[in-house]
C-alpha cells in the first residue's frame, strides 16, 4: 500500500510538467496578449505598449518565458506575478480561496447527502412511481444549463445573488450575518449542486441495480440473511464507484461554473479566473490552471486510496 | 499705526481667502440636503489597483477619483474647467508660464497639501515612463516635457516648451499624490517600481487623498467602501461641509442582469443603463416603481460613438484606389441608414451627434456639420457609384471594377451586439445598391490588431469622445498611430507624420495643421476656430462615416436628492452633493 501511495505521489510530477507545458502553449496560442487591450486606447502611445510588454517580459519568445516561470518556481516558489493587479499570483488566488473552498465542499457534501440516498431509494423501487419522478427530475438536472437555472431561481425567488445582503458585506461574524448568510447560500449550493446531483443519483441507482442482481446477493439471500443485512452489503458495493467519481468532482466544481459563479455573483476563482483569460494575465491563468491539475491528481489519489481502504480485492491486487 | 492695521488687515484677509473652503454651484446643490448616510454604488469587477498610475483599469479609476484630486478639475456637468487644489493661477505673457497658488488643504490624515505633493507626482508618476499609467505623452509639447518647479510650500510654476492649449485639461487628469506618505516606498533604483505602490492589498490607512472620500474597507470580490474625508475642502452654499454622505460603497456585481436587479430592488442607488433594459425600467418607473428613468442629451465619452472606416492602404490596390475616393466614401455615407440603426439597434436612444465632438459640447461643437452631413439617399449612392463606372457588368447583381472584379470587401467588427447589429444593416444597405460587404466578427482585441496593424479592408470601431480634441489627436490627426484609416501618413520609425507630411492628401494637411494650431493656441476662440476646421474636413470628405451616439440613459433611486435634469437636458449630478433625501 505505501509503495502504491508513493508511486502514485512520484506520478503526479511529471504529469505536472506535461500539464504546465502544454497549458502554457495552449494560452500562446489565445490571439493577442496582455497589452492587446491598450492598443485602442489613445492615452497610450505605441512606445509605452512596447515599454509595458518590456517590463513584463512579453518580448521574450514563449519558450523564455516558460522556462524562466519554471526557474522562478523551483528556485523561489514564485509562481509569478499577475500582470493586471502587480502582485503576485498566489496571493490573488489565495485570497479568493476560502469561498471557493467552502461552496464547493458544501455543494459536494449536499450532493451526496441527497443523490445517494435517492439513488439507493430509486433502485429499491424500480419502474415505479417514484422511481419514474426522481429519473424525470435527475433527467430535468443534468440537462438545465446551471447558469440558465440560476436566473430561473433568482427570478423566482427575487433574489440578487452574492453571499450575503450588502450591509453585512465586511462586518463581523453575528447571528444576524450568519442567517442572512444561509439565506443567500442555498441558492449556489442548489444551483451547482443539481447537475453533478442528478448524474450521482443515477450513477447510484445504476450501482444499486447491478448489486443487486449479482450473484452475491441471491447468496446471502439463500443463507436466509435478513433483508435488511443484505441491503447493507449491496449499497456497500454499490459505493466503490462512487468514490472514484468523487475524485473528479472537486476539480469540476472549481473550473466548471464560471458563468454560473458569474451570473450567481459568487466572490470565487471562476470568474476572476475568467477574466484574467480574457486579460491574457498569463501567470494567474497558469497557476490556476496547474491548481486544478494539482487538485485533480490528489483527488484521484485520495479516491484511489479510499477505494484501497474500502475494498479488501482492490487492496488485494 | 494706521498703516500697520492696514497691513495686517490685508495680510488676514489673504490668509482668510487662502483658506476659504471651495463652494460648489447651485447647479449640483438645488436641494437642501440631509446630511449623513450611505450612498451604494456598483463596479463590474474588482480594482486591480488602488494606485491611479499603476494601472490601466477603468474601475481602478473610478474609485481612485474619489480619494484624489489634481490641481484643477473639470466641472462634472458643465466641463468647464475650474481650480481644485491650485485656488488660482497666472498665465505669462508668452503663454510659456504658469503660475500656481495652491488652495489651503489638508490631506486625509492632517497632513498640510503642499508644492512638493505636485512636484514628487509628476517626477514619480506622471512623467515616469515606467509608471503603468503615465501621462508623459500628454505633458510633451513639440517633443519636450513641461517642467515643474517650486517657488514656496503654496507656489509653483509649470515651463511649457511652448503655448499648450489643452494644458488645463490634460492637467484636470492628473491627480496629486502625498509624497510624505510614499516618498520612502519608492525604489529609486527601479522606477517602475511605482506600479507596485497602492496595490490592493496594501492597508487602506496608508492610502490618503484629498477627495472626497477615503478608502474605508476593501472586501475581495465583494464590496469596496470609502467614508467622508473629514478634511475635504468644498462645501455647499449653505455652508455645509461636502461631501453630505458619511459613507461610499462599491459592490462588485459582475452581470449586468444582477446589476440590473440590485438596482430594481433598491440594493444600488443608481446606475448607468443599457437601451435594451431603457422600455422595461421606464414602463416601471411609470406604474409606480422606487425610481426614475433618465434619458440625456449625452456628455460623457462612453458610450464611445459607432464609425465605420476605409482602409486608404487596403492590400487589395483596386479597393484602395476607390476608397481614397471622396465620392466613393460619400456614396457609402449616403448608403448608411442612420434612423434604422438608431432605431433598431439602440432602441431610438441614440442621437446623431456631431461625433466626433458632441453637440453639449460648447467649446469646440462646429455645428456646420448638421449641413454637410449626408443622409440616407440610398438611390443618390448608387448614381454616384454608376458615375465612378462601378457598374454590374456581369449581370451577378454585385456591381463590378473596371476590370470586371467585383466590388466587394469585408468589414471587420468586434462581437459587442450592437457593433455586429450596426454592421449587418450597413451591410444590407450595402447590398441593396450591389455592392458586396462580407462581415467577419471577432473578439475586439483581434479586431484592434488586424485593424491596427492595416490588415483590413473595412472597419467599424468607435473610440469613446473627448472634452477637449486635443486628447484625441492620435486617433483624429492624420499620420498618428490611431488614424488607421491611412497609415501611409505615418512614418513608421517615429509613430508620427513624415517632417514633409508625405502621403498626404490636401484636405489630410488642413486637418494636421488644424491640429498642431489647435495645440498651441492658447485662446479658446482660436482653438474652436481650429478643430471647427477639422470637423467640416471630415464631415466633407468623410475619412470616418460617424453612425450615431448612445444617449446618456440613467435609472436613479427616488430617494436620491441633487439629482437631475437640466434646461439643455444633460443629468446634473455629484457624488459629493448627493444625499438620500
Amino acid at each position: 500500500m505505501a509503495s502504491f501511495i508513493i508511486r502514485r505521489i512520484l506520478i503526479i510530477i511529471p504529469m505536472m510538467f506535461i500539464v504546465s507545458f502544454i497549458c502554457f502553449f495552449l494560452t500562446e496560442l489565445q490571439p493577442g496578449d496582455f497589452v492587446s487591450q491598450y492598443l485602442e486606447n489613445p492615452r497610450i502611445s505605441p512606445e509605452q505598449i512596447e515599454l509595458i510588454k518590456e517590463r513584463l517580459g512579453l518580448d521574450q519568445p514563449a519558450m523564455t518565458r516558460y522556462l524562466m516561470w519554471l526557474k522562478q518556481i523551483f528556485t523561489k516558489g514564485d509562481f509569478g506575478y499577475s500582470f493586471a493587479f502587480k502582485r503576485p499570483v498566489i496571493d490573488l488566488i489565495w485570497e479568493r480561496m476560502g469561498w471557493t473552498i467552502s461552496i464547493a465542499l458544501s455543494t459536494i457534501l449536499f450532493q451526496w447527502i441527497v443523490a445517494v440516498p435517492l439513488g439507493i431509494f430509486s433502485a429499491l423501487h424500480p419502474y415505479k412511481m417514484w422511481d419514474y419522478i426522481l429519473t424525470f427530475i435527475a433527467f430535468i438536472g443534468i440537462s438545465i444549463p446551471n447558469f440558465f437555472f440560476a436566473l430561473v431561481l433568482m427570478y423566482l425567488t427575487n433574489s440578487s445573488g452574492g453571499l450575503f445582503s450588502s450591509q453585512f458585506i465586511g462586518e463581523p461574524l453575528t447571528w444576524a450575518k450568519f442567517y442572512d448568510l444561509l439565506q443567500h447560500v442555498w441558492l449556489p449550493i442548489a444551483v451547482i449542486g443539481l447537475s453533478g446531483l442528478a448524474g450521482l443519483m443515477r450513477v447510484m441507482r445504476g450501482n444499486m441495480l447491478d448489486m443487486l442482481g449479482a450473484p452475491f446477493v441471491n447468496s446471502l439471500r439463500a443463507r436466509g440473511l435478513p433483508e435488511k443485512k443484505v441491503r447493507k452489503h449491496v449499497i456497500k458495493n454499490a459505493l466503490n464507484p462512487m468514490i472514484s467519481i468523487a475524485g473528479m468532482e472537486l476539480p469540476n466544481i472549481f473550473s466548471g461554473t464560471v458563468i454560473t459563479a458569474i451570473v450567481l455573483n459568487l466572490p470565487t476563482m471562476g470568474p476572476f479566473f475568467y477574466t484574467a483569460l480574457l486579460n491574457h494575465d498569463q501567470y494567474l491563468v497558469m497557476t490556476f490552471l496547474m491548481f486544478i491539475a494539482f487538485i485533480t491528481q490528489i483527488g484521484n489519489l485520495l479516491a484511489d486510496i479510499l477505494l484501497a481502504v474500502l475494498d479488501p480485492r482492490i487492496r488485494m491486487s | 499705526m494706521k498703516k500697520l492695521v492696514c497691513l495686517f488687515t490685508l495680510v488676514f484677509f489673504a490668509i482668510s481667502l487662502m483658506a476659504a473652503p471651495a463652494v460648489v454651484d447651485e447647479l449640483l446643490t438645488p436641494e437642501q440636503p440631509k446630511l449623513g448616510g450611505a450612498l451604494t454604488l456598483s463596479v463590474t469587477s474588482s480594482p486591480q489597483s488602488f494606485n491611479f498610475y499603476g494601472t490601466l483599469d477603468g474601475v481602478a479609476y473610478t474609485i481612485a477619483g474619489q480619494f484624489l484630486n489634481g490641481l484643477v478639475e473639470m466641472h462634472p456637468v458643465t466641463n468647464a474647467l475650474q481650480p481644485a487644489l491650485a485656488e488660482s493661477w497666472e498665465v505669462s505673457a508668452d503663454n510659456k508660464e504658469v503660475t500656481f497658488y495652491l488652495r489651503d488643504v489638508k490631506w486625509s490624515d492632517g497632513e498640510p497639501f503642499t508644492a512638493d505633493d505636485v512636484i514628487f507626482t509628476f517626477e514619480n508618476f506622471l512623467l515616469n515612463k515606467f509608471a503603468e499609467g503615465n501621462s508623459i505623452a500628454r505633458f510633451t509639447i513639440n517633443g519636450e516635457v513641461v517642467k515643474f518647479e517650486k517657488v514656496n510650500d503654496k507656489t509653483l510654476k509649470a515651463h511649457l516648451p511652448a503655448p499648450y492649449g489643452p494644458f488645463f485639461t490634460v492637467l484636470s487628469h492628473a491627480s496629486i499624490y502625498p509624497s510624505h506618505i510614499l516618498k520612502d516606498k519608492i525604489d529609486e533604483s527601479d522606477p517602475g517600481s511605482v506600479n507596485e505602490l497602492w496595490t490592493t492589498d496594501t492597508p487602506l490607512n496608508e492610502i490618503v487623498g484629498t477627495g472626497p472620500f477615503v478608502l474605508d474597507q476593501y472586501v475581495v470580490d465583494q464590496k469596496v467602501t470609502l467614508r467622508k474625508n473629514e478634511h475635504y475642502w468644498k462645501v455647499d452654499r449653505w455652508g455645509n461641509q461636502l461631501p453630505y454622505f458619511d459613507q461610499l460603497e462599491y459592490l462588485v456585481v459582475k452581470d449586468a442582469q444582477v446589476q440590473s436587479a440590485k438596482f430594481r430592488s433598491g440594493e444600488i442607488d443608481y446606475m448607468t443603463i443599457e437601451a435594451v433594459d431603457f422600455p422595461v425600467l421606464k414602463q416601471m418607473e411609470l406604474d409606480g416603481g422606487p425610481f426614475i428613468v433618465y434619458k440625456a442629451q449625452p456628455t460623457n465619452p462612453t458610450p464611445s460613438p459607432i464609425h465605420i472606416t476605409f482602409n486608404f492602404d487596403a492590400k487589395n490596390e483596386e479597393l484602395a484606389e476607390v476608397f481614397r475616393l471622396k465620392n466613393f466614401r460619400a456614396a457609402m455615407e449616403y448608403a448608411l441608414d442612420r434612423e434604422r440603426i438608431i432605431e433598431e439597434v439602440f432602441n431610438t436612444l441614440a442621437v446623431l451627434g456631431g461625433v466626433p465632438v458632441l453637440p453639449a459640447n460648447k467649446a469646440f461643437y462646429n455645428p456646420a456639420i448638421e449641413e454637410l452631413r449626408r443622409g440616407f439617399e440610398p438611390d443618390k449612392a448608387a448614381a454616384m457609384l454608376d458615375e465612378m463606372g462601378l457598374v454590374d457588368q456581369n449581370g451577378d447583381g454585385w456591381r463590378d471594377f473596371e476590370s470586371g472584379n467585383t466590388l466587394e470587401f469585408v468589414l471587420i467588427s468586434s462581437t459587442y451586439q450592437a457593433y455586429q447589429d450596426t454592421a449587418y444593416i450597413f451591410s444590407e444597405s450595402l447590398k441593396a445598391i450591389g455592392v458586396k460587404c462580407e462581415l467577419q466578427i471577432m473578439d475586439s482585441s483581434l479586431r484592434a490588431q488586424k485593424a491596427l496593424s492595416g490588415d483590413f479592408e473595412a472597419c467599424l470601431w468607435a473610440f469613446g469622445n473627448q472634452p477637449d480634441p486635443q486628447l484625441r489627436k492620435a486617433i483624429w490627426s492624420p499620420g498618428y498611430s490611431l488614424y488607421y484609416c491611412h497609415f501611409a501618413t505615418m512614418d513608421p520609425e517615429t509613430k508620427e507624420p513624415y517632417a514633409d507630411l508625405r502621403n498626404m492628401t490636401d484636405w489630410e494637411k488642413q486637418i494636421h495643421y488644424a491640429f498642431e494650431i489647435g495645440q498651441t493656441a492658447m485662446d479658446p476662440r482660436e482653438r474652436k476656430v481650429q478643430y471647427g476646421i477639422w470637423q467640416e474636413l471630415y464631415a466633407e470628405y468623410v475619412p470616418f462615416l460617424y453612425v450615431c451616439k448612445g444617449m446618456d440613459l440613467m435609472g436613479v433611486s427616488k430617494t436620491l436628492g441633487n439629482f437631475h435634469q437640466t434646461d439643455n437636458g444633460s443629468l446634473a449630478y455629484a457624488v459629493y452633493t448627493m444625499f438620500k433625501k
